[in-house]
C-alpha cells in the first residue's frame, strides 16, 4: 500500500543509478559543504604502497574515513600516529565508485598548543636521523676570510649589526649581500633561493670564503622560515662553510643544527667569521719580537767568537800591550751588550708599533759599532776560519760605508 | 698578497730564523724579509676599507652587483 502510495504522490519523480546518484551526492556535499577544518582522533593509519595515507579521524562518538595523498601536505615532515590529536583542513567528499563519504586531508598538524613545536621536533628528529647534523659533515671556517657572503634582509637590524662588527675588527674583506626575506610566507623561499644564488655566485665568479644566513630576533613565528626542511637541505649542500645566526641567544632553529657552526646573535656571528686586527697586530708584534730576539743572539754569538778570536790573536803580542787591548775590548763589549739590551728593554716597553724594534735588532748594528764582515773576493759568504786563506788572496772587507780590498799577506790559524 | 698569505710567510720565516745553523747573510735575508712583511701587514691593515655589494641575478642569469651602504 505504502509503495502505492509513494507511486501516486510522486508520480514525476525521477529514477537514479547508482552513479548518478553517488555523482549528484557528491556535487551537494562539495558545493554545500565544501572546504573545511576538521578536528579528531587518528585511528585505523594505513599507509598505502601508493604513498597515499587512509585512516579514521573520530571523536567520542562519531568517525569519518579520511586519506592524505602523497605530497598534498606542506608540513609534510609531520609524522601521524593513531591517538594523534589533529587539526585537519580539507574537502568533504564522496568516492563514487564506492560510494564512500570521506574527508580529503590537505594540510594536517597537531591540535592544541605546540603544533609548531611538534612540528619543528619531528623535523629535527628527521633530519638528524638523515645524518644532516652530523659532525663530520661541518666544515671547518676560514681563518683569515677575505670574501664574505650574508644571505639577509638588507633593511634588516642584523645585516648592520654584522656590518658594524665586521667595520670595527677586521675591515679587510669584501661582503656580498644576497638579498632575501626573512618571515612571512615567501621567506623559507627566499631564503633558499639566495643560498643557491650565493652558491651559484661563488661558483661561477666570485668564490666565497664563508656565508652568514641571519636575521634579527622575532617571535617563534618570525623565525619559522629558518626552520624549514628545504632551507635545510639548501644549507647542507652548500659548499661554502655556513654559519647560522638566527635570532637571539635561546632561539634555535633547524638552519642552526644544520650549518657547519651556529652564532647566537648576528653580531656573533660577524665576530666568529673574522679575527681581531688588534689580536692580528700583536701577533705580528710578537713575530717581529721574535724575529729580533732571534737576530740578536745570532749576532751576540758570532760576537763572543770574534771576542775568542780576538783574544788568541794577541796573545801573541807583547805583554803589556795584550793586557790593555784585551782589557780594552771587554769593556767595550760589555758595554756594547749593556747598552743594546737596555735599549731593547726600553723599545720594548714603549711598543709604539714595529719600527723601534726592528731598527734595534737591525743585524747591520755591528757594523755600527765597528766590527766588519769580510769575504774572499767574489764570494757571497762571510769568512769564519782563517784556515779557508791562502798568502796572497784577495778579500773584501765590509764597513758600515763601504768596503775595502785587501790582500792575504800572512795566515795566522787560531 | 693577501693578508692571510703574508702572516703564513711571516711565520714560516721566523721558524726558519729559529734553526741554529743558519749563516748569518742568510738569517739577515730573511729578517730584512720579514720586517718588509710584518710593515706590509700592518699598512694593509690600517689602510682596509670595508667593501660592500648587494648581490642579485636579473632575468638573464647575470649576477648584478649594486653598491650597497649602510646609511
Amino acid at each position: 500500500m505504502l509503495t502505492i502510495h509513494l507511486l501516486m504522490t510522486m508520480p514525476k519523480q525521477r529514477i537514479y543509478s547508482v552513479s548518478e546518484l553517488n555523482k549528484e551526492a557528491r556535487r551537494i556535499l562539495e558545493s554545500e559543504i565544501g572546504s573545511l577544518w576538521l578536528k579528531g582522533e587518528i585511528s585505523n593509519l594505513t599507509l598505502a604502497p601508493s604513498g597515499h595515507t587512509y585512516f579514521t579521524i573520530k571523536d567520542a562518538t562519531s568517525e569519518i574515513a579520511a586519506v592524505r595523498f602523497k605530497g598534498s601536505s606542506t608540513l609534510s615532515s609531520l609524522r601521524l600516529d593513531n591517538g594523534n590529536q589533529v587539526l585537519a583542513y580539507g574537502r568533504l567528499t564522496i568516492y563514487e565508485p564506492r560510494g564512500r563519504y570521506q574527508f580529503i586531508v590537505a594540510l594536517i598538524q597537531p591540535a592544541g598548543l605546540g603544533a609548531l613545536q611538534l612540528a619543528f621536533q619531528q623535523l629535527k628528529e628527521n633530519l638528524n636521523k638523515e645524518g644532516l647534523f652530523d659532525k663530520g659533515h661541518k666544515k671547518p671556517l676560514p681563518h683569515y676570510p677575505q670574501r664574505i657572503g650574508v644571505v639577509t634582509s638588507p633593511s634588516g637590524a642584523a645585516i648592520r649589526d654584522i656590518l658594524s662588527i665586521f667595520s670595527r675588527r677586521w675591515p679587510a674583506i669584501q661582503v656580498y649581500i644576497f638579498p632575501a626575506l626573512v618571515q612571512g610566507e615567501a621567506a623559507a623561499y627566499e631564503l633558499v633561493s639566495s643560498v643557491a644564488l650565493a652558491e651559484r655566485f661563488s661558483h661561477d665568479k666570485t668564490p666565497l670564503d664563508l656565508l652568514i644566513i641571519s636575521r634579527g630576533g622575532g617571535s617563534l613565528e618570525d623565525l619559522a622560515a629558518f626552520n624549514d626542511e628545504q632551507l635545510a637541505r639548501a644549507i647542507f649542500a652548500c659548499s661554502i662553510p655556513v654559519v647560522s645566526a638566527v635570532g637571539h641567544e635561546i632561539d634555535f632553529t633547524i638552519a642552526d643544527f644544520v650549518a657547519d657552526l651556529r652564532a647566537p646573535t648576528p653580531s656573533a656571528a660577524a665576530e666568529l667569521a673574522v679575527p681581531d686586527h688588534t689580536e692580528v697586530t700583536s701577533t705580528l708584534t710578537t713575530l717581529v719580537d721574535m724575529l729580533g730576539k732571534r737576530m740578536t743572539s745570532l749576532i751576540e754569538q758570532k760576537e763572543r767568537g770574534l771576542q775568542t778570536e780576538l783574544k788568541e790573536y794577541i796573545f801573541r803580542l807583547p805583554s803589556r800591550q795584550m793586557e790593555t787591548l784585551s782589557q780594552r775590548l771587554d769593556i767595550l763589549l760589555a758595554t756594547l751588550l749593556r747598552l743594546t739590551k737596555e735599549s731593547w728593554k726600553r723599545q720594548k716597553q714603549r711598543q709604539e708599533g714595529l719600527t723601534g724594534l726592528l731598527r734595534l735588532s737591525d743585524p747591520r748594528l755591528p757594523l755600527q759599532r765597528g766590527y766588519s764582515l769580510t769575504f774572499l773576493a767574489g764570494s757571497t759568504t762571510s769568512l769564519r776560519d782563517s784556515a779557508c786563506l791562502a798568502q796572497g788572496q784577495q778579500i773584501e772587507t765590509h764597513l758600515l760605508k763601504g768596503k775595502i780590498l785587501s790582500q792575504v799577506e800572512e795566515v795566522i790559524d787560531s | 698578497m693577501r693578508i692571510n698569505e703574508a702572516l703564513t710567510k711571516l711565520e714560516g720565516i721566523t721558524k726558519q730564523l729559529e734553526k741554529n745553523d743558519l749563516p748569518l747573510e742568510e738569517a739577515l735575508r730573511l729578517f730584512e724579509q720579514g720586517i718588509a712583511l710584518a710593515t706590509k701587514i700592518k699598512t694593509d691593515l690600517d689602510q682596509a676599507k670595508l667593501h660592500i655589494n648587494k648581490v642579485i641575478e636579473n632575468a638573464e642569469g647575470v649576477f648584478v652587483l649594486e653598491k650597497f651602504d649602510l646609511s
